[in-house]
């Protein structure tokens, strides 16, 4: 026979716990991430996400948010191809360069997500309108996507998707790395990622999103040291230089939307008819929308899928 | 006597323009071994620089020269103003809208480029002799480029909006519109050719009447010519050579204000003896920028457009503060 006192006393601690418990959820819906502008207390689930940045784009669609609103891709009109199926229907509200901060305000957003690159003067804006996510990791290495996407999912009150999602992109390039690992020696990695204009190349930098995705599979992308020091993105090369980037791979990114057609147009360029990789024919056409301009974990899987084809047709030819 | 001085110390520079081009680039490639190959040896790689890509270079560039620095003694010769330069009045920047607008709708062979550049200088030269016949701008030559500037701006701003329509296109048009002589191909001399020798005879049958013209209309008329077909037949032949230069190189300013300058400079007014200075000016002009555009910024290049418009802009002012504009 238990002591009543016993009882009520238990009652009243387990009454306790429960309230404490429940106090906690209730605030669990409060978070606070860290941004470059300082901590930001996001409240309850967003329902209407802008998007200023094609990274931060990717990660909400891939925790499963949609946003409202989304700028273009570098080189397009509309939200990059690969991602144009699972954005239908989001408001274009800006450029990489440039956000039409009226647009925002039209779209009402309660949450927005930038790039680290968002200057003080639109941030002490755009965060009138909504709390606003500026990430503040270095750029243009190996990990600055992971770590955006974990921030941004933190954000959307997505976190364990988010870890999901990205252990789920770390599982592939494991896998593509073993592809690259069975068909190329490791003296036949060596690549260059370019664009080709008519008065020669544009070499993207090696800390470029797709390029380290490259190298975490076993390529070694080298852009001759060409790319400079904050000037992160990309450099022109006069043909004269070619031998910098005259590796046995070359992806050459390009806007068309016919990649053969991009390699025709350079093709016409003797310079690029004597690259060894044109004459091995290891010249890779990607598109530029997401190998130059895109990052996040469903970039990274179209990325590394494209990878794992050419590795595929390596096998085919020999 | 000078004046043959004059002629041999010009041809003496452009021949040593195009040695320097031959000889120095953006390359890794040594003197030596570019020089090797102007003696008939090298390796393959040295001679595939030097012939392959900065020989088609000298070349395409000294027909662009040649064709801005004729064009700019014409039109200055026209209009009586020694700042009616085609690329100050807008007519590069007519042909580049043009070309611009063609990129946009999917243009891309060298011919069609050509013909399309030179329409559109063609229209721009049409506006340029209309602002000259408005009471005022006509008379004062810097009133006449401020016309001209105002409509390259608004062309250029035209332009820019073809660049927001289509970003493809945008990354074309951007590359092309700075001026470069880079990456050009013999196919496109070859394309544009036709239309510059075309232009060459107009020039050499309309050289005399047009000394006459410049003399005044009466004058002109006295020795037998008629000024509306001679102010037509200039204006086709500053169309075909500003719309073959740009088509080939880009829009280049202040080149066809320079080189005539530098002429007048030499050998006085007279248009018969100026054009025959510009045949060597202009290319030696057009090269040793070029060359210098390779050198600047090393792996990469300059755009030969930057180089030409601060060789230009000092030579604008020197000519404006002048205390006395020369007449024309």
């Amino acid at each position: 026979m238990p002591n009543p006192l016993f009882v009520a006393k238990s009652l009243l601690v387990s009454l306790v716990l429960a309230a404490t418990f429940t106090n906690a959820a209730a605030h669990a819906d409060t978070r606070i991430v860290q941004t470059a502008y300082g901590p930001v207390s996001i409240e309850g689930t967003p329902k209407r996400v802008v998007t200023l940045y094609e990274g931060a784009l990717d990660a909400a669609i891939a925790s499963g948010i949609n946003p409202v609103g989304a700028i273009i891709t570098r080189g397009g009109s509309d939200v990059a191809e690969y991602i144009q199926p699972k954005a239908k229907g989001v408001g274009i509200v800006g450029t990489p360069g440039e956000t039409n901060i009226e647009a925002v305000i039209a779209l009402k957003p309660d949450l927005i997500l930038a790039s680290a690159q968002l200057a003080k003067e639109q941030y002490n804006l755009l965060s009138r309108i909504a709390p606003t996510i500026v990430p503040n990791f270095p750029a243009f290495t190996p990990t600055t996507w992971k770590q955006e996407t974990r921030l941004f999912t933190e954000a959307l009150g997505r976190a364990e998707t988010g870890r999901k999602v990205i252990s789920g992109v770390e599982n592939k390039i494991a896998e593509v790395a073993k592809l690259v690992d069975a068909k190329l020696g490791p003296d036949q990695r060596e690549t260059a990622l370019i664009r080709w204009m008519p008065q020669g190349p544009l070499v993207m930098s090696e800390g470029l999103f797709s390029a380290s995705l490259l190298e975490a599979t076993g390529f070694n992308v080298n852009s001759g040291g060409i790319v400079k020091e904050g000037r992160p993105h990309s450099h022109p090369l006069s043909q004269e230089n070619l031998g910098l980037i005259d590796h046995q791979w070359v992806f050459l990114a390009t806007l068309n939307a016919d990649g053969d057609a991009a390699l025709d147009a350079a093709r016409e360029s003797q310079a690029f008819q004597r690259l060894k990789a044109n004459r091995a024919d290891q010249v890779v056409t990607v598109n530029g929308q997401l190998w130059t301009s895109a990052s996040g974990p469903l970039a990274a899987t179209e990325i590394l899928n494209d990878i794992a084809n050419t590795i595929d047709n390596v096998a085919a030819d020999r | 006597m000078k004046t043959y001085r004059n002629y041999v110390a010009t041809w003496v520079m452009l021949f040593l323009a195009c040695l320097a081009s031959l000889l120095f680039g953006a390359g890794t490639l040594e003197l030596g071994q570019a020089f090797a190959v102007l003696t008939g040896q090298g390796t393959e790689d040295a001679r595939f620089v030097v012939m392959e890509l900065r020989l088609p270079r000298l070349v395409i560039g000294m027909a662009t020269g040649l064709a801005l620095g004729v064009a700019g003694a014409l039109l200055q010769t026209l209009t009586r103003n020694p700042l009616a330069e085609p690329g100050l009045l807008g007519v590069s920047a007519g042909s580049a809208f043009a070309v611009s607008l063609a990129i946009l709708l999917g243009a891309s062979t060298a011919t069609l480029t050509t013909l399309i550049s030179q329409v559109g200088a063609l229209a721009g030269c049409g506006l340029v002799v209309a602002a000259t016949r408005i009471q005022g701008a006509g008379q004062d030559p810097v009133r006449l480029v401020l016309a001209g500037a105002t409509l390259t701006g608004l062309l250029l701003s035209l332009s820019s909006l073809l660049m927001l329509i289509d970003q493809r296109a945008a990354d074309e048009i951007r590359f092309w519109i700075t001026g470069s002589l880079a990456g050009k191909r013999w196919d496109q001399l070859t394309a544009t050719m036709p239309s510059l020798l075309l232009a060459g005879a107009i020039v050499v049958g309309v050289a005399r009447p047009l000394a006459s013209l410049a003399l005044g209309e009466k004058v002109a008329m006295g020795l037998g010519h008629k000024p509306g077909l001679i102010r037509l037949m200039v204006i086709v032949a500053v169309a075909l050579l500003v719309g073959g230069a740009t088509a080939l190189a880009g829009p280049l300013v202040f080149v066809g204000l320079v080189v005539p300058f530098v002429a007048r400079s030499l050998a006085g007014a007279d248009i018969r003896k100026t054009l025959w200075l510009c045949l060597p000016i202009g290319p030696a002009m057009i090269i040793a920028a070029d060359t210098l555009s390779r050198l600047l910024v090393t792996p990469s290049e300059m755009p030969l457009g930057v180089i030409t418009a601060v060789i230009g802009a000092p030579v604008l002012m020197v000519i404006i503060r002048a205390r006395r504009i020369p007449a024309l």
